[in-house]
């Protein structure tokens, strides 16, 4: 059996890169997406309207009661039959988003609870509504608390992407796929891709790594 | 005094925490101008009455008037009815308060935090609240940490910065809770200074504080409380020399014989 062919490898390079790309695309969509709707849903959960309240609720456990890949097929598969008809790259985008938001808004709920009482209090006696002490003064910091873990969870998001396979999405592992139905290079083709994702997760961790140092380090003039 | 007009009044003022029953009928009128000093044992209900009048605590029954308007509801045909939320802001906006804790914003700088609630709740030009700042951090002696953040000033700095964060929303009178408590002993001085300053400025003054001597010398009235009652009050010089209630004296010297 070869193991790394050079000649496989330089001649599928191209479609596996531009599976990558897709594989980035995707994702950079759903950070976007799910950086937003995840802070709506936290702060969804945490409103004074309790039916918003439940159905927040409802929302983040169905989400987490059940797989990402059944929900990445039901929103492909199983949509259409009920007239809702969605292109695949848009189905991976909704179905990861939604999933992604669920734990996302968790994360975001832990931060805003992070911040003391002490801050709503002072916001308050200044004249600020909670509204606006919401946005100037809680989730400013809240942010800045959550960013390490939004990082960890998109850089799993990165790896997750793979699961679009199944919806046919063009990203890195399909492609290969679709190569290695042809030429049975499985060894050559998977090890590429093996070393794509760790291309980029592994400088992305480190990244996550020295946001969490930095944000450690706390609010100075001059950050270390 | 008694014949200054009013800055707050308070009347017949009560607050539970589930059944503890913390302020038991509260009244007490603060002239405009005036500063007192609310004395008394721990858990008697001095920082719940104080943050009753800016209504970060919603008391259960009594009538609160800031500078002449009833504030936080009114008695409508018998029942009561809590004023909107936008009010209830624009009250807390006219009346400052200092926590024990600062509770400076970490994430802005000392110019930043004071100039957060003039530029976004009373909506002044950017310059303008940052030249008022910067008169203000001159004040309480500032001026040298204008772009420091909280974390890297020292607690008495903290506690000025806070001050002034107070102080530039032109407040009608200002509530202090136990401003130099969390202070290193070295560093309450410098905020003392402040506030006595801030008192011979004319600002109407409510101090909750266990500095007996701040409250001899800068007080005109001196409150004492304890279980949710006003149980004396007077000028510093009867409070202190010749205490009426048994209680009073008590408490006077446990605080004073140290
Ligand atoms: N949010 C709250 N929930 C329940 N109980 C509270 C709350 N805040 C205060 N209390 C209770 O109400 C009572 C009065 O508290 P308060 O803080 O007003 O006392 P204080 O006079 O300021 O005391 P200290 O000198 O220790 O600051 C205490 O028994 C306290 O435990
Ligand atoms: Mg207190």
């Amino acid at each position: 059996m070869e193991l790394l062919n050079p000649e496989i490898a330089a001649a599928n390079i191209g479609p596996l890169f531009a599976g990558l790309v897709m594989t980035i695309e995707l994702t950079f969509v759903v950070i976007l997406l799910s950086l937003v709707f995840a802070l709506l849903v936290a702060l969804g959960g945490m409103s004074r309207f309790r039916p918003l309240r439940w159905l927040v609720k409802a929302y983040i456990e169905a989400i987490r009661g059940t797989p990402l890949l059944l929900q990445l097929i039901y929103i492909y598969y199983v949509l259409p039959e009920i007239g809702i008809r969605l292109n695949s790259f848009v189905a991976g985008v909704i179905a990861l988003t939604l999933n992604y938001s669920a734990y996302l808004s968790e994360v975001y709920r832990g931060g805003i609870q992070a911040i003391s009482k002490g801050q709503h209090d002072a916001a308050a006696a200044l004249g600020m509504t909670s509204g606006l002490a919401m946005r100037r003064i809680i989730l400013p910091q809240a942010v800045r608390i959550v960013i390490p873990a939004l990082g960890n969870y998109f850089i799993a998001l990165f790896k997750d992407t793979a699961l679009c396979s199944v919806i046919s999405i063009q990203e890195v592992v399909f492609t290969a796929q679709i190569i290695a139905a042809r030429n049975f290079q499985y060894f050559t083709l998977y090890t590429i891709v093996g070393i794509m994702y760790f291309t980029v997760s592994f400088p992305a961790a480190r990244l996550v790594g020295y946001l969490e140092r930095r944000m450690r380090a706390g609010y100075r003039r001059k950050l270390r | 005094m008694t014949d200054a007009p009013s800055m707050i009044e308070i009347e017949g003022l009560h607050k539970h925490f589930g059944s503890l029953h913390v302020l038991r009928g509260i009244d007490l009128r603060v002239a405009k101008g005036e500063v007192i000093c609310i004395i008394g044992p721990s858990g008697s209900g001095k920082s719940t009455l104080l943050r009753c009048i800016n209504h970060l605590e919603v008391a259960e029954a009594g009538r609160i008037r800031i500078d002449g308007q009833t504030v936080y509801r009114d008695e409508v045909n018998g029942s009561m009815r809590s004023h909107s939320n936008r009010a209830i802001s624009a009250v807390r906006a006219q009346v400052g308060m200092v926590f024990q804790q600062f509770n400076l914003f970490p994430h802005l700088t000392v110019i930043g935090n004071i100039i957060e609630a003039p530029v976004h709740v009373l909506r002044r030009p950017k310059d303008e609240a940052r030249r008022r700042a910067l008169e203000l951090l001159a004040q309480v002696g500032l001026s040298d940490k204008v772009d420091a953040y909280p974390e890297e000033l020292s607690g008495g700095q903290q506690q000025r910065a806070a001050i002034a964060r107070a102080l530039a929303m032109d407040p009608k009178a200002m509530l202090f809770d136990e401003a130099t408590s969390a202070l290193d002993p070295e560093l309450v001085a410098e905020v003392l200074t402040v506030m006595r300053d801030l008192a011979s400025r004319g600002m109407t003054m409510v101090v909750v504080t266990h500095e007996m001597n701040f409250a001899r010398q800068v007080a005109a009235r001196v409150i004492f409380m304890d279980h949710g009652q006003i149980v004396e009050e007077g000028e510093p010089r009867a409070i202190f020399g010749a205490p009426r209630e048994p209680r009073t004296r008590e408490f006077l010297r446990t605080v004073l014989d140290r």
